[in-house]
């Protein structure tokens, strides 16, 4: 049984103040939990600890499907292996931010990896401020919370300029370079996590833009935003998968541009790898003794309960959970059907006294920095609830 | 543990911090009065006789320039220019925005750069002639394009001059993935 502690909840003028306006849910209740999960410092740490190892594990995999050809596998669309490939080889690609989604980590049960959302992740808001909000307006202690979300983004966003050097050294080296940020207009959550990279990346020195994705323009010369101002990193939160499949177009020109080194996209093509759930068929492969990876595999599981779910799918959609002996229990519809499968051994996530589960959220930026918690039911779709934490 | 120790305050959450901070205590956020870095610039005269800014590095010390230039011959000759003579350039320039003749205020390309005046104030205006000035300054929309697109430091050198390309070789995308204008504006990209 997991530990909560109830708290005051921030008035929805003052989250739609902070900057929050999805703060109810399509079914009218509240998206943000009036309870915090309580853990201790040593399964903060266990998380930290567990972050770090599984990034690893994912670069090994990831060399592993690029030296052998393995993207059909991994449900890559073809137009993309390239550029994947391309921003593999070179650092200035570098990877902004991912959060592993995990079950287990408290009560003593053990820390699995359920997927890493490596290319597209939100909840960032939520986590990086939100959460620390909620200390505040309770008065509580600032320091007794995972959280250097803003922070670790902030110094891997002078990465992209200092790479593996300290990141003292950003002044010295950067020399204007521009990040243009793009999300779909008319999506608020995706639009204000967006804009808060924006930020991020502001403070970190850089100078930024924001444009909506379908003003932004294209040719093989670079990316511009619609004043014609060309910039050098263009984020994109817009899956590489979609970019693909449904802008091939697009796929071409974005080659060429990296091609032709006239802008770096982030997060880089090769978070692709990472996001594909197939890679974790590929890491157990490699990895099999490790205590944070579930048995995964291309086809069914021999008699025992798992769950299947397309290599790319978001919000919990097109998953089924099936017993040992291969009956449906539970399964959601979506539009990720024509993906490939994967099949994951079936772990508990932890749950509270009303049986309601939770999944930690944890977030990397060149390593582990904060985490956060969903509320939901056993397949965490886009109802699930946030939940702050709170170290005893 | 440097990881986990969270945040002390607020202000380590860089600028979104200040501002969650202010609302959650029932103040009005303040507007930020930033003070202008000074900076040391490098201004190139183009083959047109046109001025951009090469280099810009912030510094501790007074406002300062290098401008290189062509002389009679061609030849590149460098000059440096102190905080003294480049506040008098953005003065002159000043007076020229107050009468509304001055370049700076100009709709229109300027990536072909403009007069060396004109180039000094809209770089570090704020700086040369204080806050009140820059920022006025800023809240006119030509002022700050010019000022945007007259700094080309980084990428004049890195990629090849966009200015002669024409923008109608340039495409859009994502043309249905505008919620307002598609009927797919339920679906989620992030995750």
């Amino acid at each position: 049984m997991i530990s909560l502690k109830k708290i005051d909840s921030l008035s929805d003028a003052t989250l739609e103040e902070l900057g929050f306006t999805w703060h109810t849910d399509s079914d009218a209740t509240k998206y943000i939990n009036n309870e915090l999960v309580v853990i201790t410092q040593a399964e903060a740490e266990a998380f930290y600890e567990a972050g770090n190892e599984i990034y690893e594990m994912f670069v090994a995999a990831a060399e592993h499907v690029i030296e052998n050809n393995l993207f059909f596998e991994l449900g890559i669309p073809f137009n993309l292996v390239e550029m994947i490939k391309k921003s593999w080889e070179s650092d200035v690609h570098w990877h902004i931010y991912g959060r592993f989604d995990l079950a287990g980590g408290l009560d003593g049960k053990p820390i699995k990896l359920i997927e890493f959302n490596a290319d597209t992740p939100t909840s960032l808001f939520e986590t990086a401020l939100l959460q620390w909000a909620l200390l505040k307006e309770n008065s509580m202690n600032e320091d007794s919370q995972f959280n250097n979300v803003y922070d670790a983004i902030k110094e891997n966003f002078k990465r992209l300029i200092t790479l593996n050097d300290d990141t003292e050294l950003f002044d010295e080296r950067y020399d204007g370079w521009k990040i243009l940020f793009s999300s779909v207009e008319g999506n608020d959550e995706e639009e204000a996590t967006t804009r808060l990279l924006q930020q991020m990346a502001t403070d970190a020195g850089f100078n930024t833009g924001f444009e909506y994705l379908h003003n932004v323009r294209f040719d093989e010369e670079g990316i511009f935003d619609g004043d014609e101002n060309q910039y050098e990193y263009w984020f994109k939160l817009y899956p590489w998968e979609d970019i693909g499949s449904g802008e091939p177009e697009l796929a071409t020109t974005l080659n060429s541009i990296m091609q032709n080194q006239q802008a770096i996209i982030l997060n880089p093509a090769y978070t692709l790898l990472f996001q594909s759930k197939g890679i974790m068929k590929i890491m157990y492969d490699l990895f099999a003794d490790s205590p944070y990876l579930l048995q995964t595999s291309f086809e069914p599981l021999d008699a025992i309960k798992q769950v299947e779910k397309t290599v790319f799918g978001r919000e919990g959609a097109n998953t089924k959970i099936i017993d040992a002996s291969g009956k449906t229990l539970e399964q959601t519809d979506g539009e990720y059907g024509n993906y490939k499968k994967i099949y994951q051994e079936y772990v508990e996530f932890n749950a509270d006294k009303d049986g309601a589960k939770y999944q930690a959220g944890l977030f990397f930026a060149y390593e582990s920095c904060g985490l956060s918690f969903r509320k939901g039911s056993e397949i965490m779709d886009n109802m699930s609830k946030f939940v702050g934490h709170v170290i005893a | 543990m440097k990881h986990i120790s969270s945040l002390a305050s607020g202000v380590a959450l860089g600028s979104a911090g200040v501002v969650m901070m202010s609302i959650l205590s029932g103040c009005e956020a303040q507007q930020q009065e930033q003070q202008q870095q000074n900076r040391f610039l490098v201004i190139e005269q183009q083959a047109n006789g046109k001025y951009i800014v090469a280099e810009e590095m912030p510094t501790d010390g007074p406002n300062r320039a290098i401008i290189r230039e062509k002389d009679a011959n061609g030849e590149t000759v460098e000059r440096f220019m102190s905080e003294e003579e480049m506040k008098a350039l953005a003065e002159q320039e000043y007076k020229k925005v107050q009468d509304g003749s001055s370049e700076t205020l100009k709709s229109g390309d300027s990536s072909a750069g403009m007069g060396l005046a004109g180039t000094i104030l809209a770089v570090a205006a704020g700086s040369l002639l204080g806050n009140m000035i820059g920022n006025a300054l800023m809240n006119n929309k030509n002022f700050a394009k010019n000022s945007a697109s007259t700094n080309k430091s980084a990428y004049s050198r890195s990629t090849s001059p966009s200015a002669s390309k024409s923008s109608s070789s340039k495409k859009s995308f994502f043309g249905g993935t505008n919620s307002k204008s598609s009927t797919q504006g339920s679906r989620s990209y992030g995750g």
